[in-house]
């Protein structure tokens, strides 16, 4: 039996930033693989389990749009917090918003579709009570229902994932006709090592982007 | 491919061709030139590099070491700067001169020391003897207080050798940038693993920036930074691909570098990757299409009257094909200021004819009867028809980008143009051709509408047909009290005839029976060939239906300004042919 699920995801904008440009943002043109497994952990984690992105369909055309929206530019201190905790005392624990204003433009994706081919695998996590088969049932199960657990998103926040299950076996809805080197992508952030970046090379190939496996050559480090 | 790969890969083709200073160096504009003996005493006056006359004298671009990136400390550059730092001295108050003239000596008494090439002992030497003072003493010209300074030796000044270009230095300067603990990590631009940039040179020249430079890979607040990683490491960038990509992104919006235009609050700078004389082709072509006139007399006028000609002639845009340059990779990217920072408006990479084809399909849409007076009009040209009082300071921030996007992709057009135009056109009635054009190109993009280029007596669009009504009473009323009228029943009732018909046509079709009954008073004739044109005008409306809407929609709205403006030309190209045969 396979463990390959196929999601549906659409959305009205989508942000995929660059991580250079993440400032003033500046979108990917395709979604990011990180981006991807965010929305299925959405629907379904459990720490037995690490899913592993294999592709990405763009099903819409990619089409940018601007927009400035005005955002906060300071960070709560973590320190703050945790003096906080200790003491007791929140009367310093605040960031005002209004003194903190900072105003950013975007340059977003506009009406987006893709379909994440991805599958899972079991980690050292896994219990005895843990197999492939009732994890991948649980998915299932839970997005065909349209459950998760957080609202799914493309990119950021502000801009909600629409997501359907593509039945196995069904056929995936059509990719856009086009090719084109993307550059250097995001792969994911090393979340176990340093937390640095891990860039791969991205092709869009007829509409889809292939995704290597994780710990392969491809992905730079 | 990202902007910054793009532009990473434009340096190396121009590095190629020897346009850019190498890694490291950086063009700066140098005032003055001190020359030294190799004992380290001046000689003479200081050789002034400037050019041009009066107070426009303008500094000369010398490759330099790169400056560091100053906003409040105190940093001295390597063998040159300014004279504040270099002597000690400066035309304003200077509250830290001292300060920074010590810091400048001692970074170089620091990498000076051990070197034995004479040009660099001659400078330590120099600077060591130099006190502020001796300033005034050597009788140095004023003007040479704040201007940046670089230092050659006597016996090769001539020759343009600088302290700063001497073998030895160079040397030295390559030990320097590569010295200080950095970072190692893969780039996000070229894959390979190297030392990060921490800060990215500064980007000078982009309109409205801060005149130091801005940046748009940058990091200046809390906010910006994730899972605890401080400046550049947030964005790993090799310090080489960094200094690529600002170099030639420096170079491209330098006000005379053919590659930079002005779109609204967008610096807009493009360029081209392809075969040599091609990638010029098209950039002199592109330039000239949004607003660059030296594009003409870069590619030769005759290339260009001739798609002007095919243009006039309403050719389809396939026709154009032929004189577009083949396989040529195209590049617009637009970069506005923020608070320190540049973002990016648009980007778009193409194929240049295909981008070409677009914007001449954009060209087509505008086309319109009677022309404009210019009849390629610039982006800049076009987007003050939308400013309050034809200011360029009162274009919308986000409309200039916004449009450029939509010409460029071949998207529809933004959708605060259509409301802005007829903003513009209640506000102040100035129905000129450009407005018009624009307004019949919004409506056959974005609405999909079949709009006529010139008059068409066919048309029954209601907007059309009050627009061409409107301009009939307007005759009408010109032709009873002359052109000598204060206010005109168009400066009157404009605005109010447009949105909400109904309110205003029965006023003025009042109005109009009084003014034709003068007009018959002295000549029958016209008063019942005026009666005539509104009887076919008002048997054009659908039967049935109310003459005077209550409100028209926007589009309508549009198709008023359209009717109106194309009605009114008619009236004055008729004039114009009646006179002719008398004269």
């Amino acid at each position: 039996m396979s463990y390959g699920v196929r999601l549906f995801v659409s959305g009205r904008w989508g942000l995929f930033v660059r991580p250079e440009m993440k400032v003033e943002r500046v979108s990917y043109d395709v979604m990011t693989p990180s981006a991807a497994r965010g929305i299925l952990e959405a629907i379904h984690w459990k720490p037995a389990i690490r899913w592993i992105v294999e592709e990405i369909h763009v099903l819409k055309p990619i089409r940018f749009q601007s927009i400035r929206r005005n955002e906060v530019g300071a960070k709560m201190p973590a320190r703050a917090v945790g003096t906080a905790m200790r003491t007791g005392e929140i009367g310093d624990l605040m960031l005002v918003v209004e003194d903190n204003r900072q105003q950013r433009a975007s340059s977003v994706l506009s009406d987006v579709a893709y379909v994440i081919a991805a599958r899972f695998e079991m980690t050292p996590k896994a219990g005895p009570d843990d197999n492939a088969a009732k994890h991948l049932d649980t998915f299932n199960r839970r997005a065909r229902k349209g459950q998760c657990f957080h609202q799914p998103c493309l990119g950021t926040r502000e801009f909600p994932a629409h997501f359907e299950l593509i039945e196995p076996g069904a056929l995936s809805p059509p990719a856009i006709d086009e090719s084109r080197d993307l550059g250097f992508m995001l792969y994911d952030i090393d979340h176990a090592g340093d937390r640095s970046s891990l860039f791969f090379r991205a092709q869009l190939d007829k509409g889809v982007l292939r995704v290597p496996p994780p710990g392969s050559k491809e992905i730079r480090r | 491919m990202s902007a910054l790969a793009s532009l990473v890969r434009a340096y190396d083709r121009m590095a190629a061709r020897g346009e850019v200073p190498a890694y490291g160096y950086s063009p700066e504009k140098i005032g003055f030139v001190i020359s030294l003996n190799l004992d380290g005493s001046v000689v003479g006056i200081p050789t002034d590099l400037r050019r041009g006359e009066g107070r426009k004298r303008i500094a000369r671009a010398l490759a330099v070491p790169q400056p560091p990136k100053r906003a409040s400390g105190i940093a001295p550059c390597f063998l040159w700067d300014k004279t504040a730092y270099v002597l000690g001295v400066t035309a304003g108050e200077g509250k830290r001169t001292v300060l920074e003239h010590s810091a400048f000596v001692a970074y170089h008494r620091e990498w000076l020391a051990g070197s034995d090439d004479e040009g660099l002992r001659a400078l330590l030497c120099f600077l060591e003897a130099w006190s502020p003072e001796r300033f005034a003493e050597l009788g140095w010209p004023e003007e040479m207080k704040d201007q940046n300074v670089v230092f050659a030796l006597e016996s090769q000044r001539l020759d343009g050798v600088y302290i700063h270009s001497r073998p030895a230095a160079r040397d030295l300067w390559t030990r320097i940038a590569a010295a200080g603990e950095k970072n190692q990590a893969v780039c996000l631009v070229t894959g390979e693993r190297g030392p990060v940039a921490r800060l990215h040179p500064a980007i000078k020249g982009v309109w409205g920036a801060q005149s130091a430079g801005a940046s748009i890979v940058s990091f200046n607040l809390d906010a910006f930074s994730s899972y605890g990683h401080k400046q550049g490491d947030n964005a790993p960038l090799s310090e080489a691909a960094a200094f690529a990509y600002t170099s030639a992104l420096n170079r491209f919006l330098l006000r005379d570098s053919g590659h930079r235009i002005q779109i609204g609050d967008a610096s807009t700078v493009f360029w081209a990757e392809a075969a040599e004389t091609a990638a010029a082709e098209a950039e002199a072509l592109f330039g000239f299409f949004t607003g660059d006139e030296k594009g003409t007399e870069r590619i030769g006028e005759k290339r260009i009257e001739a798609l002007l000609a095919k243009l006039r002639a309403g050719r389809p845009v396939e026709d154009f094909r032929p004189d577009l340059p083949e396989n040529v990779r195209f590049f617009v990217l637009g970069l506005a200021p923020n608070a320190a920072r540049l973002s990016v408006r648009f980007y778009l990479e193409d194929e240049f004819g295909v981008i070409a084809e677009r914007y001449l399909r954009h060209m087509e849409r505008m086309r319109i009867e009677p022309p404009p007076k210019d009849e390629t009009p610039s982006m800049w040209r076009m987007l003050i028809e939308t400013a309050p009082q034809h200011k360029s300071d009162n274009i919308q921030p986000n409309l200039a980008g916004e449009w450029m996007r939509a010409i460029l992709t071949g998207t529809p057009y933004p959708l605060t143009l259509l409301s802005t135009l007829l903003m513009r056109l209640r506000a102040d009635h100035d129905v000129n051709a450009l407005r018009v054009a624009i307004l019949k190109s919004i409506l056959i993009r974005n609405k999909k509408m079949e709009v006529p280029v010139a008059l068409d007596l066919a048309n029954t669009q209601p907007g059309y047909l009050l627009g061409r009504l409107f301009a009939l009473y307007e005759h009408i009323q010109a032709a009873a009290l002359g052109t000598g009228v204060n206010a005109t029943i168009k400066d009157k009732f404009y605005g109010a005839a447009s949105a909400q018909p109904r309110r205003v046509f029965h006023l003025l079709d009042s109005g109009s029976a009084n003014h034709l009954s003068k007009i018959g008073k002295q000549n029958k004739g016209r008063q019942v060939n005026f009666e005539k044109q509104l009887g076919a005008l008002m048997d054009l409306m659908t039967p049935g239906s109310d003459p005077f809407p209550a409100h028209l929609p926007d589009e309508q709205q549009g198709l008023f300004a359209l009717g109106y403006y194309h009605q009114r030309n008619d009236f004055f190209r008729k004039a114009e042919k009646s006179e002719e045969p008398q004269a």
